[in-house]
């Protein structure tokens, strides 16, 4: 599998961050397998693919440490998201369960019950989406630095604009702290001098379901006549702007980018549609999230800064404070891929 | 027996079998923070249910509930980012919902309109105005009493949203069942035409149950925003469809005039302790929905084979 890899300026700072954060701590803690824990993954709703990989990820890691407890796949209905994750936060930890892996789509509303879970003693690790005041959380697990996201995304823009001209972004929820923490990295990065051209025309929410993104983007080009590039940063919304755009015949005027997944963008990006666009690894994160909820369920680690672990197959990660979020603490797993016509199929199978 | 073929004989059946089947295959189900959390969890949704009660009784129904609840969250959050006090804001959020069930109730009942196509209109126009308060964003930052009263026990471990449930439920089951003003929420319900020959006021009371409704439905948009501590222009969105599901499944009749407190109240408990018990059995959400589509599927369709089957045998 052919690969572009990307090393922003953030990205190459998240990563001396977490190199520094190594040599502070002698040697990396490894858990002891074997021990019961009884976990849940908690996506953001059930039904689209990345959270299923995440989830085959987790269930792998917690195959290879032998965990005597469960692990409980779970989640809500796409529309009843925010209420629905409150409520399966809730019932988690009446059920005293040891740790809730949470991809966060509530926002801070989930943040008095991530402190009523982690008073009552269940941990609460987040991953693909934190908590945004960090209220709640033990330690976030991070798929990539948020900040190289954004300079990944204006970069994309950029490229496929042409240098110049108008973009607008088509995101999950408002509420979705990932997706918002990335678009204002964004916007930090189109502040440079390379992009002074290239203007961001407009920001709109299609809730991560397919027909509301489908139609939000048809209309940011009702809006915008001279829109060159939708950026969507999430898996729902990149296909559904490239199946609009494809649909309304408007690939060659409109380019389609963001983050998806190659399974599913590959026809889009063969066909010219979305010629480029990024993600991570979905499995890998769910891998290391289970490892990094065990090693802190057990009592291996704390959730503490500086501390380091080993995460199986990865390797080692320390613990570090969050950039993007004073105060918050993150594990970086990092780095991400861009896809184009040329890796996108290899990707896909 | 007689108890046991009336509707809500029917229901404490369900209810007391769904006790026990969570009882036996969920341990923690009887716990009493689980107790509290199933209440609290949908908390806003059956404090409204409560007056959706007496409103479809009288043959109305008040679809702009949690558009109402939406716009006095937005509202909440609005005034609070906006310098003001949570005293205050709470208010004036109490004052909306008072406006906007004036607005129900002048168009339905002094103007005739029907309450569907009435309040259907306003479910479009108030969430409309919550969307423009609240735009895109999430407003919290509520001063800490607010979020103490939304999340944290009252008395004891009971939050201060489930003492006024109680409360309301006690003086709407008064009002309904022992009080001239109830009669005539029946009355009008079964027969509006009658009625207004009998003399009754009949815009009056219409009006009456429609600034009740709203009220107490900003009340519970407030609490809702307590509870979360944050709100969204799509806070409560879709809201009055469980509600008004919790009230036909208490058997209130949807053309009016029959229904009781406690059929309603018995609905709340099933609903509530059925989604719990699933929870608690890591049943998902998309299944649990399901289970509650066919509960609801079941008690629309049961009465009427029923009684239909009550009309053949006296025919044969």
């Amino acid at each position: 599998m052919k690969t572009t890899k990307l090393s922003g300026l953030a990205l190459a700072a998240g990563l001396a961050a977490g190199l520094m954060g190594t040599t502070a701590l002698a040697e990396a803690v490894t858990a002891a397998p074997g021990a019961e824990v009884n976990a849940v993954l908690l996506p953001k709703f059930l039904g689209i693919l990345p959270f299923d990989q995440a989830n085959r990820g987790a269930q792998e890691a917690a195959a290879e440490l032998g965990s005597t407890g469960t692990l409980e796949y779970i989640g809500p209905t796409p529309e009843n998201s925010a209420a629905g994750q409150i409520e399966m936060l809730t019932t988690a930890t009446t059920q005293k369960q040891h740790v809730v892996m949470l991809s966060n789509n509530a926002g801070d509303q989930i943040a008095p019950t991530a402190e009523a879970a982690q008073a009552a003693g269940t941990k609460v690790v987040t991953w693909d989406s934190p908590i945004p005041s960090g209220a709640g959380e033990t330690v976030f697990i991070a798929q990539v630095d948020f900040g190289s996201i954004g300079v990944v995304m204006a970069d994309m823009a950029y490229d496929l604009a042409g240098g110049a001209g108008e973009f607008a972004v088509l995101s999950a929820s408002p509420d979705a702290s990932n997706q918002n923490a990335w678009i204002e990295a964004m916007k930090e990065t189109l502040k440079g001098d390379k992009y002074k051209d290239l203007k961001l025309v407009d920001v709109v929410y299609g809730n991560d379901q397919s027909e509301e993104s489908y139609n939000k983007a048809l209309g940011l080009v009702d809006k915008y006549p001279d829109l060159k590039v939708i950026m969507a940063p999430t898996t729902v919304g990149i296909v559904a702007a490239a199946k609009a755009m494809q649909d309304e015949a408007m690939c060659e005027k409109v380019k389609v980018s963001g983050l998806g997944l190659p399974a599913e963008m590959v026809s889009y990006s063969l066909n010219g549609c979305a010629p480029q666009f990024a993600l991570w690894s979905f499995v890998d994160l769910g891998y290391l999230t289970y490892q990094a909820s065990y090693a802190i369920a057990t009592g291996a680690i704390k959730g503490e800064i500086g501390e380091e672990f080993t995460a199986g197959r990865m390797g080692s990660f320390t613990i570090e404070e969050d950039p993007g979020r004073p105060g918050a603490k993150r594990v970086l797993m990092g780095p991400f891929t861009v896809y184009t016509k040329d890796n996108v199929e290899a990707a896909a199978n | 027996m007689r108890a046991l073929k009336s509707w809500e004989g029917g229901l404490a059946l369900v209810f007391v079998l769904t006790l026990a089947w969570n009882a036996a295959f969920a341990p923690e189900f009887l716990t009493v923070q689980n107790q509290i959390n199933l209440f609290q969890l949908s908390i806003e949704k059956i404090i409204v249910a409560l007056v959706m009660t007496l409103i479809i009784i009288n043959a109305e129904i008040d679809l702009s509930v949690a558009s109402v609840m939406g716009l006095s969250a937005a509202v909440f959050g609005y005034l609070v980012n906006n310098g003001w006090g949570g005293g205050t804001a709470i208010a004036l959020c109490l004052g909306v919902g008072l406006a906007a069930g004036l607005v129900n109730a002048t168009l339905s009942a002094r103007f005739g309109i029907p309450s569907l196509v009435v309040t259907l209109a306003m479910l479009i126009a108030f969430r409309g105005l919550a969307r423009v308060l609240v735009k895109d964003n999430s407003l919290g930052g509520f001063p800490g009493w607010v979020t103490d009263l939304g999340q944290k026990g009252l008395v004891g471990p009971v939050p201060l949203s489930l003492v006024l449930f109680v409360l309301l439920l006690a003086v709407l089951w008064v009002l309904l069942h022992r009080t001239g003003f109830g009669r005539q929420v029946v009355v009008i319900g079964t027969n509006a035409e009658v009625a207004r020959f009998s003399g009754l006021n009949v815009g009056r009371v219409k009006a009456v149950l429609f600034v009740m409704s709203s009220t107490v439905a900003a009340l519970a948009g407030v609490l809702y925003a307590a509870r979360l501590g944050s709100v969204r222009g799509d806070s409560a969105l879709g809201f009055e469809l469980d509600i008004i599901t919790m009230v036909l499944m208490g058997g209130v009749s949807i053309f009016g005039g029959k229904g009781s407190m406690a059929g309603v109240l018995l609905s709340i408990l099933i609903i509530l302790n059925l989604r719990n018990g699933m929870a608690l059995m890591n049943i998902t959400g998309h299944i649990q929905t399901g289970v509650i589509g066919v509960l609801l599927i079941a008690s629309v369709l049961l009465p009427n084979i029923v009684s239909d089957l009550r009309v053949r045998r006296a025919r044969s």
